[in-house]
């Protein structure tokens, strides 16, 4: 992946990569901004459709976060995302994205959850059969699996809740939900609006007292989320998490081929199958806004693309207060955006790791998610500790190990293992030392369940948001855990509604209710560009 | 210039600059909150001060309205922003009137923009909305200072405007054109405002210089002070709408929402002037009012706010605020009924001993004239003359 070129030339041979100074482009239907996974879905679609569509990317490279990069010598490591859990199984199939190369090399993933008492439980991947794995106690065999009934069945309801645009207008989601709702049947209406409200901690002690499955669902739920478990409305969380789809399961988790950055490439395949023009390092300077609807964007070259439609899928911050400037937004709109201040997010770091495995037991394990779940009390600790702007002591970790998932990426006589750690200080300008002290919380946090690890290490490499925000030239706040779902739906609902502004649509980090790669949003904007688009033709 | 609804419940309200002063001048000794700001009802009578208002000039103290300085390079785009008054295309000297809107459309308050130089602007408004006006400024090169309560502030109008003011040496003071600088040592900003349909002038100067200059005005005999209640009667004859009593302004609490065209006052807010605050949300809601706020004069001699508006006998609205008219010999009130209400044959359902209905008509107003025009030019005229 990290060796692939960008785009120079179409099929004229004209060289499009650079537009030069004060040109202005006509002709074109559409323009994206931004260059990642939701980016390149919306162009897909828009292109798909029949628009002459232009995807305009700042940096060189096509993918945003999410990018192939050489970590130790001779290893190359995926940043952003190391699995794929929420993909919208609908994006697959409308855009095609298998025939288009993306390809998983372990979907439904078997998870080993490892607790601070040094007990073990083993997951199914199908999260149905959770209950059949592992679990010596009847009593908590038959709680599980009725919970576990009730939360698939709840999730798959309240899918469409969590898309991005589910939501139009400000201050209409207590009336969605309420009208949501009432299609439910009656037992489901009323247990959904008792978990609506509740938080995960309260829910989880009535069904699992004390046990590890309580510690094991709270690290589900509070895993990169900046809502603690102890918070109303938390619960959602764990809803969202697991009506997330990845190929077609709900719930599951799934190792792509060659890793998350198959999937861009498989989107770029199908963007460009479409007959997008993708154009990178051309950033865009300015969003033109004439009366109330979108004209196009001036490049930071000074040229000009005019388009009737422009979809950005950059964060907030840049597409409205940058591009489109404080003084043409709602001053309420505005707000929503700058009262943002997050202060928890989530790390990655793939740690390169000496020598193969010598039993059985680690073989297996290898090819499964890794869990590390903290106590209730410790993850409480956690949020605290985190929120103060101090490391926690102990963290949840999920780790895969992408060398054993995946046989293309094998190494000789070394792993390369992937963590995601949460949760953790926000820091929007990290410095030397608060990077150390994350570092040695994550490997403590691994020590916990894996001891002697950190004697085999060979090399590491820690990515923070602020990282991410840099590859992706974009603000650091977009890239930090998200609030609670209730805060996430009232802020995605005032970034969709585009200020008012005729023909722009959003689909930035900040549309999307929850973490990981979906491109739910870059669909559901290009979605209801194109609507909005025959209309106008029609 | 309109004052916000009394608060009532204010407790221990503030002097205004002016205090001493009127307080000297005032026989009645009633007084009221408004803006957590002593402001005087009645100073003698209210015909006689309707009466000088109407044929000499007044004097009223303004010292409650909310005042902000604006000052910066981005100062007119953030004013077009924050109120629909045409601030960019404003010259130096020149003042606009204009509405503050939400994010939805819906009213928050009136203002008024006064241009003093090319990045110094006045702009005031019936309420404070210090928060709304720091996040409004957020990202753009200004600065907002709230200037009420440092400042005196006399509104003097009527006829003999002009007189009084050359005649207490505020010659460069105009009906027409604002302007700040140095008077007799003195340190102010003058702006033409309007009292009902009175064209009269705003004196700003600083608080320590209060009393000399209401002296000055006051020793040349030809002003007299004018209270709340005969300012309300000057209002209601002009048709212009009172913030917290007409209508709820948009978020506060309880408020059912108004659009400017639902207040009569869409050509305060017209969607082909540059952006403002909630013009995207208003061009969705144009031409489809829900409510109207309109202005009756009604064959009755008592009070009436609160009292049901009939139309073939069936409740359409009510009076939201009303008061005698000497110059209409009726009582005239403003009242908020549903807009798919037409014609003019409305009654008013009185109550009290002399129970019953009293027939009510339109009339037309100083602002719904300039309503009737604008929607005349927008190709949707509604006359509201019989």
């Amino acid at each position: 992946m990290s060796n692939q070129k960008n785009p120079i030339g179409d099929k004229d041979g004209r060289e499009k990569s650079k537009t030069s100074a004060h040109l202005i482009e006509g002709g074109i239907d559409a323009i994206v901004i931004g260059a990642g996974a939701e980016g390149l879905a919306a162009a897909a679609y828009l292109g798909k459709a029949g628009l002459h569509t232009v995807l305009v990317g700042a940096g060189p490279e096509i993918g945003g976060r999410i990018a192939a990069r050489e970590i130790a010598s001779g290893v190359d490591g995926v940043d952003g995302e190391h699995l794929v859990t929420v993909l919208d199984p609908e994006v697959i199939a409308e855009l095609d994205l298998y025939r288009h190369g993306l390809e998983f090399a372990a979907r439904r993933l078997d998870t080993t959850y490892f607790f601070e008492s040094g007990n073990v439980l083993r997951f199914d991947g199908d999260l149905a059969q959770a209950a059949l794995l592992s679990l010596d106690n009847d009593d908590d065999c038959e709680a599980l699996e009725a919970f576990m009934g009730e939360v698939l069945e709840m999730s798959a309801f309240l899918r469409p809740a969590f898309r991005p645009f589910a939501f139009p207008a400000a201050g209409d989601q207590q009336r969605k939900l309420e009208k949501a709702l009432s299609g439910a049947a009656p037992e489901m209406a009323a247990r959904l609006r008792q978990y609506l409200l509740s938080s995960a901690d309260e829910i989880l002690r009535n069904r699992f007292g004390d046990g590890p499955l309580r510690a094991l669902l709270l690290a589900e739920t509070a895993f990169r989320s900046a809502a603690a478990p102890g918070e109303p409305f938390s619960f959602l969380s764990l809803l969202r998490r697991y009506a997330g789809e990845a190929a077609g399961l709900q719930g599951a988790a799934a190792y792509p081929k060659g890793g998350a950055v198959s999937v861009i490439a498989a989107l770029r395949r199908a963007a460009q199958a479409a007959k997008v023009d993708v154009r990178a390092a051309t950033p865009v300077k300015s969003i033109l806004i004439e009366g109330d609807k979108v004209g196009g964007v001036t490049l930071a070259d000074g040229g000009q693309l005019r388009a009737p439609i422009v979809v950005a899928a950059i964060d907030a911050d840049q597409a409205y207060l940058k591009m489109i400037g404080a003084g043409l937004l709602d001053i309420g709109l505005q707000r929503a955006l700058t009262a943002r201040k997050p202060e928890i997010s989530s790390a990655r770091m793939q740690i390169v790791l000496k020598g193969v495995a010598q039993d059985d037991a680690t073989r297996r394990n290898m090819m499964r998610r890794l869990v590390y779940a903290p106590s209730p009390e410790a993850l409480t600790k956690a949020f605290i500790e985190a929120r103060a702007g101090r490391v926690p002591e102990r963290l949840i970790v999920e780790a895969v190990f992408p060398t054993a998932l995946d046989e293309g990426a094998a190494l000789d006589k070394r792993q390369l293992i992937s963590v995601m750690a949460h949760p953790l200080p926000f820091d929007a300008e990290p410095d030397a030392a608060r990077r150390e002290a994350i570092r040695t919380a994550i490997l403590d946090s691994i020590e916990m369940f894996a001891a002697g690890f950190s004697g085999r290490i060979e090399a590491d490499d820690l990515r923070l948001a602020a990282d991410e925000a840099a590859a992706a030239k974009a603000n650091p706040a977009a890239y930090a855990a998200k609030p609670d779902v209730l805060r996430q739906w009232a802020l995605s609902s005032a970034v969709t509604g585009s200020g008012g502004i005729g023909g722009f649509y959003f689909c930035g980090p900040e549309a999307q209710i929850g973490a990981g790669l979906s491109c739910a949003s870059g669909r559901a904007a290009a979605r209801a560009a194109l609507r909005a688009y025959r209309k106008g033709a029609a | 210039m309109i004052f916000p609804a009394e608060d009532f419940f204010a407790d221990a309200p503030r002097p205004t600059p002016l205090y001493a002063a009127v307080a000297s001048a005032s026989e009645a000794n009633l007084w009221t909150s408004v803006n957590g700001w002593t402001t005087a009802r009645i100073y003698s009578s209210v015909s006689g001060e309707y009466e000088t208002a109407k044929s000499a000039a007044a004097l009223a103290d303004l010292g409650a309205l909310a005042r902000y300085a604006v000052r910066g390079r981005e100062a007119a785009a953030f004013l077009g922003r924050l109120t629909t008054a045409p601030a960019v295309s404003l010259q130096v000297g020149e003042s606009a009137r204009g509405l503050m809107l939400d994010d939805q459309g819906h009213v928050i308050d009136l203002a008024e923009v006064s241009r003093l130089s090319e990045d110094l602007f006045l702009l005031t408004l019936p309420t404070p909305h210090a928060r709304h006006i720091a996040l409004g400024a957020r990202g753009l090169d200004v600065a907002a200072e709230d200037i009420s309560g440092q400042v005196a502030a006399l509104g003097v109008f009527g006829p003999q405007t002009a007189g009084v003011l050359a005649a207490a040496g505020l010659k460069s003071a105009s009906e027409t054109l604002a302007a700040s600088g140095i008077l007799r040592g003195v340190e102010t900003a003058a702006r033409p405002i309007q009292f009902g349909a009175m064209p009269g002038v705003e004196l700003i100067f600083p608080k320590e210089e209060a009393l000399t200059i209401w002296e000055r005005i006051m020793r040349r005999g030809a002003g007299a002070p004018i209270g709340l209640d005969a300012l309300e009667i000057l209002r209601l004859e002009a048709g212009g709408p009172r913030p917290g009593l007409d209508f709820t302004p948009a978020g506060k609490p309880g408020a059912s929402p108004r659009t400017p065209e639902e207040l009569g006052l869409a050509h305060l807010a017209p969607l082909d002037r540059g952006w403002f605050n909630g013009r995207r949300a208003l061009r969705a809601l144009a031409g489809k009012p829900r409510r109207r706020l309109i202005s009756l004069s009604i064959d009755d001699e008592q009070s009436m706010a609160g009292a049901a508006v009939l139309q073939d006998g069936k409740p359409v609205g009510r009076i939201t605020s009303c008061a005698w008219s000497p110059a209409r010999k009726r009582i005239i009130a403003f009242a908020d009924i549903d807009a798919a209400s037409h014609g003019n044959n409305y009654e008013i359902s009185v109550a009290g001993p002399a129970e019953g209905r009293v027939p009510a008509k339109l009339f037309e107003t100083a602002e719904s004239a300039l309503a009737r025009v604008f929607a005349g030019v927008q190709g949707n005229s509604t006359d509201f003359r019989r």
